[in-house]
């Protein structure tokens, strides 16, 4: 086995800037698949690129980066050009980033084979046809003709990875190629990458910040924090026995469905949350008529926890939406504390008594708050309209609340851009709890934060449930996300609750065909691998 | 994450710094003018309206820095009492039309249902009148005189701010900071205009910095056709049509002194407002 791609000391950086790359050494064999794991900013993207001689313009680098012994530091542009359209390709995180929007399928695929490698179009549509084929698209030679919106993420994923694979290439370098795309539509992909890169003895360079998905894909890996190298080796050896402390700190921030250490199912009286029957649908200009929801029925009784699973247009925040009256159901009843809601929008009096019974935490940590109000007033501004407080007196109490939720009083007057993920996360979570709700709806809450910012704040919202006796609606895509948070669990799929129950008996024991295809989807570590059923 | 967009970086900061040289250029010249024609009754040499028949249209000397004009009246002194109307004009315009068509545009971005609409068909409509004709068709109805412009110019400004305003409410509006208002309990009148407002103001700002340029070359337009300020007031737009029979005399200066200063202040305050809503659309982007 030679080295295929082989970086040594690479350093790189801005002048008079702290390096973000700092003497990073790793290498990829001939046929093998090495996984690089870490989290937001620790250089993933910027040594993935190197490969392929891209840097950021204005930075300095010194080092090795060959691939195939052609050092990219050094490589005059004929040479890269070379390198990038024979022997390394890259597929990137977003498909719909990446291609033309109004040109076809077929045009992005053909295009350097006709323009760069002379192949009459008869000749390239056939490659690129039986590429197709390859990557699992069936009908493709009506997709040739099909331009990028009418194709779904995961197909169009396929042909990228189509395009990358259509020179042959020797190295695969891939930047995240799943993160955008659903847990079961992840699966097929990872199956397709492992297969093509096992057939064709490619390299295979992966970039996540998933230690499950790499586990599933790659053989060795490197664990990257702040722009170095702090762990690699074997997979199995750094996810079973890792050595340094933050490999241990992911491994443990690293969601796994556990069923063992949830509270049983409360069971009271009357619930706090009722829903029956409730649907939601929109009519688009044309007419036509989307079903978001459809006869949704459930309930939540006080204190206790709800998860509700599904993909992407599965309703799930449809069904989120509806409960705190952003949106207004087409027809069935929801009730929440005994107060049914009436199917209008809410008058400005109704909706101030609605927000002390319900609250919600939306995904995007950098658009929830607003950006130019401090954090403190965001907070003492509920304060002072829920709780009748003065100004003072609410400043005390946003400080005292923030300090619960991990926020310094240092950072009472920052802005929210001063502030990371996490803590306007933390924020947010605060300003929710201001307005002292029974009920709390987290949309996605944590999937935008990195695994061990998402291990704290879930620990968080942990504590303040049991601490406040709040009942959570925890809205997700990810399963083992609610195995550690609700007892009890809605699966969701195409606007339907497709199974309902104890979050325990629906993940050792599920009854629906789609659920079992959303477990069975999680990717498995390549030591314990079942062959993945679809 | 963002490479791409880092690579041109290096060219563009250079050129960044070459902009806010200008700007800053730009922002000495319009403040040379804004306070000499604030002070011009304690820094004019000469009465604007003092006329000197023995020494009409001179050149520039020792006595008349930028010369006289044909009633033997001191340039410079006219210029700086004239740019107290020709400023005034434009900043009652900018505000007027800024405010009205900041809480127009907030309404219109904020109704989901036919308000929304109708009130973005009526900026529609605003458009297609040109400024001027307005203007005019104000000065047949009111008369002549800086009133009738001014409220001519205010309603046609007010589209080009309400436009704006209209679509950045949209894109607040489904921000999820606004939706956590909303849930929260706050009063929509609360949100809009304490919280979405003040959002805008910074790109608004840039916008109407830039409608001051035009609104100051249309006052002038208007001046000098003789449907604006009215002699003898001293105005820029008055003082080129009032030097109209000078330049056919072949004496250029009455005329080119009030041209050079329109000109100046309208492209610095464009420079500005390029530099500024660059610098809000860079920080927002």
């Amino acid at each position: 086995m030679s080295q295929l791609l082989q970086i040594e000391n690479f350093t790189l950086g801005f002048p008079g800037r702290p390096p973000l790359l700092d003497s990073v050494s790793l290498h990829v064999n001939d046929g093998e698949a090495v996984a690089l794991v870490g989290e937001s900013g620790s250089g993933k993207s910027l040594t993935t690129r190197a490969a392929l001689g891209l840097f950021p313009g204005g930075s300095q680098s010194s080092g090795i980066v060959s691939v195939q012994g052609l050092d990219t530091l050094t490589a005059s542009k004929q040479r890269l050009m070379e390198l990038r359209r024979r022997r390394a390709s890259m597929i990137f995180q977003d498909p719909r980033a990446g291609i033309n929007p109004v040109r076809t399928v077929g045009d992005f695929l053909t295009e350097t084979l006709v323009r760069l490698d002379g192949l009459s179009r008869a000749e390239a549509t056939e490659r690129a046809v039986t590429q197709l084929d390859q990557v699992g698209l069936r009908h493709a030679k009506e997709l040739m003709d099909q331009h990028p919106h009418q194709l779904s993420g995961g197909m169009l994923q396929r042909v990228m990875i189509a395009a990358a694979l259509l020179n042959s290439p020797d190295l695969l370098l891939c930047d995240e190629p799943t993160t955008a795309l659903d847990v079961t539509t992840q699966a097929g992909i990872v199956r397709l990458l492992r297969e093509e890169q096992q057939s064709r003895g490619m390299g295979m360079l992966f970039i996540t910040h998933d230690l499950n998905l790499a586990a599933s894909l790659c053989e060795r890996v490197y664990v990257l924090r702040r722009g170095e190298v702090v762990e690699q080796g074997q997979t199995q050896t750094v996810f079973l026995t890792p050595q340094q402390d933050y490999t241990r700190q992911l491994v443990e921030a690293t969601p796994v469905i556990e069923v063992g250490g949830l509270a049983t199912p409360v069971v009271a009286g009357s619930p706090l949350l009722k829903v029956s029957g409730l649907s939601k649908t929109y009519q688009l200009p044309r007419g036509e008529i989307i079903t978001a929801l459809d006869d949704a029925g459930f309930a939540l009784p006080e204190g206790g926890s709800l998860g509700i699973v599904g993909e992407s247009g599965s309703g799930k925040s449809t069904l989120a939406r509806l409960v705190v009256a952003l949106e207004t159901a087409t027809s069935g009843e929801l009730t929440l504390r005994d107060v049914r809601r009436p199917r209008r929008p809410l008058k400005a009096s109704e909706r101030k008594v609605l927000a002390k019974d319900v609250q919600i935490v939306f995904q995007d940590p950098y658009l929830s708050l607003d950006p130019r109000i401090p954090v403190g007033n965001a907070v003492a501004d509920v304060f002072r309209l829920h709780q009748k407080q003065g100004r003072k007196e609410a400043k005390d109490s946003a400080r005292v609340l923030l300090g619960r939720v991990g926020i310094g009083a240092e950072r009472f007057d920052a802005r929210p851009r001063a502030l990371s993920g996490g803590q306007r996360q933390r924020v947010a979570l605060a300003k929710a709890l201001a307005a002292r709700p029974r009920l709390l709806v987290l949309d996605e809450a944590t999937s935008a934060l990195d695994v061990s910012v998402q291990a704290q704040v879930l620990e968080l919202v942990e504590e303040l449930r049991d601490q406040l006796g709040l009942t959570i609606l925890f809205v997700t895509h990810d399963l083992a996300v609610v195995s550690r948070l609700c007892s009890e669990l809605l699966v969701m799929h195409e606007g339907r609750i497709v199974e309902q129950g104890p979050t325990a008996r629906i993940l050792e024991d599920p009854g629906d065909d789609y659920t079992r295809n959303l477990i069975a989807s999680r990717p498995r570590p390549l030591w314990d691998a079942e062959p993945v059923t679809a | 994450m963002t490479l791409a967009i880092q690579l041109p970086q290096v060219g563009l900061r250079r050129y960044g710094s070459l902009l806010s040289a200008m700007a800053w250029g730009a922002l000495a010249v319009a403040a040379a003018v804004v306070l000499l024609s604030l002070f011009a009754s304690v820094l004019a040499p000469y009465d604007p309206d003092y006329v000197d028949l023995n020494n009409v249209l001179a050149g520039p000397s020792g006595q008349h820095l930028l010369g006289t004009d044909a009633l033997g009246r001191d340039l410079l002194s006219r210029l700086m009492h004239g740019g107290r109307t020709s400023l005034l004009g434009p900043t009652i315009v900018v505000i007027g039309s800024t405010v009205l068509g900041l809480l127009l545009g907030l309404v219109a971005g904020w109704s989901e249902g036919w308000v929304g609409k109708v009130l973005g068909r009526l900026f529609d409509l605003l458009f297609a009148f040109p400024a001027l004709l307005m203007a005019m068709l104000a000065i047949a109805l009111f008369g002549k005189g800086l009133f009738a412009p001014i409220l001519a110019m205010t309603i046609a400004y007010v589209p080009y701010v309400a436009r704006l305003a209209q679509s950045l409410v949209v894109a607040e509006r489904g921000r999820p900071y606004v939706q956590a208002y909303r849930v929260l309990g706050f009063r929509t009148p609360w949100v809009v205009l304490g919280r979405v407002l003040p959002n805008l103001i910074p790109t608004v700002g840039a916008q109407s910095t830039l409608n001051f340029g035009y609104v100051l070359a249309d006052l002038a337009a208007l001046s000098f056709i003789g449907l604006g300020v009215q002699p003898p007031t001293s105005d820029w737009g008055a003082m080129i049509e009032e030097s109209r029979g000078a330049l056919l005399g072949g004496y250029i200066l009455p005329a080119f002194w009030p041209a050079l200063v329109v000109v100046l202040v309208v492209v610095a305050v464009n420079v500005i407002g390029e530099e500024l809503s660059d610098r809000i659309g860079g920080k927002l982007s």
